[in-house]
C-alpha cells in the first residue's frame, strides 16, 4: 500500500522568465533534498522567447535587437525542444517533481503531461492529439496548441508546459515555433466557440487535469505566493 | 516488440557468454557491467572505465536526439553531471558512476545521438575516464541488485 501523494500549487500569476528560473532552481534543490513534496507552480510569462539546450536559434527569424522593439526579451535555458514563445493569456505549468518517487522516465512523463492538456482541451469541446514521432508537444489537427520542454535533474523535473489559451498569435510569426515549419500555432479561443470562463478559473481546470492525470491523492493550493516570489535568495 | 528484444538480448549474451532469464519487458542487464541508481553503467579495465547509459534508461527516455558531451580532460565526480541526453522534448542529466578524468569522448554521439537509443552497451558509449578512486565502485550495483531496482522502479506506477 503506497503513502499518498500530495501535489502543493503556488498559483503566481505574470512572472518575469529569468525570476521564475530562480525559483524552479530553489524548488528543484529543496525537493531533492526532500524539504518539499512535488511542487506545481501555474503561472504566465510577459512576451519571451526561449530557446532549449541545442540553442537552435536559427529558429528566430527577426535579429535579436528587434525584439526590445516588439517588447520581448530572449533568453537560452537548460530544458528540452526548441525555440518557443511564451505571453500573456497562455497558461504555463512548471512541475518540480519527483520522478524517481513514481519510476517514471522522460517518455512516461512528457505523455503524461500531454495527456493533462488534451485532457483540459477536451473540457472545452477541443479534441487534441499528442503530437507524432519527434513533434512533442499537443495539436488540433496540425496546429499547435500546447508546447512542452522539460529539464530532468538528478530525477527532478524542471520547465514544463505551455498552453495558449488566447495568446496574440503573431507573437509566433517571428519564430519557427518548435522547430517545425509549416504547421500553425492555435488556441484554445480558436479552436471552441464555447464560452471561456475567466482565466482563474482556466488555470484551475488545468492544474486539476494534471493532478488527475499523474494520480495525486491531494492538491494543497497555497494561499500566499508572495512567499515563493519575495525570499531574499530569488531577486 | 518483445520478441525482438528478447532476440536481441539472446544474442548479445551468447556473445558475451552470460546467461540471461526472459522476463516479459525487462530490459537488457550486463553481468560484467556495474551500476548506478540514475541508470549508467560502467565497464572497469584496470584504472580505466567506460560509462554510458543503461538499456532501462534509454528505454524510458524515448528516442534520444541529442548528446551533450564534456570536454576531454574535465574531472568527473560520482553521482554528480557530466552531461545531458535530449529526448521528446526533455533534457536529462547523465551522471558519473565513478571519479576521475575523462580520457576520451564518443565523437560519434554528436553525428548520430541514436546510437544511445540503438546500443547502450555499446557504440553508444558516452566517455572513458581514467579513475582517480578505484574503491568507489564498491558503492554501485551488480548486474542481479541492478536488476532488481530496475524492477522495483517500475512497479510504482
Amino acid at each position: 500500500m503506497r503513502s499518498p501523494r500530495t501535489l502543493e500549487v503556488w498559483r503566481l500569476g505574470t512572472v518575469n522568465y529569468l525570476k521564475s528560473l530562480k525559483i524552479q532552481d530553489k524548488l528543484v534543490s529543496e525537493r531533492k533534498a526532500h524539504q518539499i513534496p512535488d511542487t506545481l507552480l501555474s503561472l504566465e510569462h510577459p512576451p519571451t522567447y526561449t530557446l532549449g539546450k541545442r540553442r537552435t536559434d536559427h529558429n528566430l527569424l527577426i535579429p535579436q535587437s528587434e525584439l526590445t522593439k516588439i517588447g520581448a526579451e530572449l533568453h537560452y535555458t537548460q530544458r528540452g525542444g526548441d525555440i518557443t514563445f511564451h505571453g500573456p493569456h497562455q497558461a504555463i505549468l512548471y512541475p518540480i517533481i519527483s520522478l524517481r518517487s513514481i519510476g517514471f522516465g522522460a517518455r512516461n512523463y512528457v505523455e503524461t503531461l500531454e495527456r493533462s492538456m488534451i485532457e483540459f482541451a477536451s473540457m472545452y469541446g477541443v479534441k487534441a492529439r499528442p503530437g507524432n514521432k519527434c513533434e512533442t508537444g499537443v495539436w488540433v489537427g496540425d496546429r499547435k496548441i500546447g508546447a512542452i520542454g522539460v529539464r530532468i535533474t538528478s530525477g527532478i523535473t524542471c520547465h514544463g508546459l505551455a498552453f495558449n489559451i488566447d495568446p496574440d498569435l503573431k507573437y509566433f510569426e517571428h519564430i519557427v515555433p518548435c522547430g517545425i515549419a509549416d504547421k500553425e500555432v492555435t488556441s484554445l479561443r480558436r479552436e471552441t466557440d464555447a464560452l471561456l470562463p475567466s482565466e482563474e478559473v482556466i488555470h484551475k481546470q488545468l492544474i486539476t487535469c494534471l493532478a488527475n492525470a499523474f494520480s495525486y491523492d491531494d492538491v494543497v493550493w497555497k494561499e500566499d505566493p508572495s512567499v515563493i516570489l519575495d525570499t531574499k535568495d530569488v531577486e | 516488440m518483445a520478441l525482438t528484444l528478447m532476440l536481441a538480448s539472446s544474442r548479445i549474451a551468447s556473445h558475451l557468454r552470460i546467461s540471461l532469464s526472459h522476463r516479459a519487458f525487462s530490459s537488457v542487464v550486463l553481468k560484467d557491467l556495474k551500476y548506478a541508481d540514475s541508470h549508467e553503467w560502467v565497464k572497469i579495465e584496470g584504472n580505466k572505465a567506460t560509462v554510458g547509459i543503461t538499456d532501462h534508461a534509454q528505454e524510458h527516455l524515448g528516442d534520444v536526439v541529442y548528446v551533450e558531451l564534456p570536454d576531454v580532460g574535465r574531472s568527473v565526480s560520482q553521482g554528480e553531471s557530466f552531461g545531458a541526453v535530449e529526448s521528446v522534448k526533455a533534457t536529462s542529466d547523465i551522471n558519473s558512476p565513478i571519479s576521475g578524468k575523462v580520457l576520451q569522448v564518443n565523437k560519434d554521439l554528436s553525428e548520430s545521438p541514436a546510437l544511445v537509443t540503438s546500443s547502450p552497451y555499446e557504440e553508444g558509449w558516452i566517455i572513458k575516464v581514467e579513475l582517480s578512486d578505484a574503491g568507489e565502485v564498491k558503492k554501485l550495483m551488480d548486474s542481479d541488485k541492478y536488476s532488481k531496482f530496475c524492477e522495483e522502479e517500475d512497479a510504482k506506477h
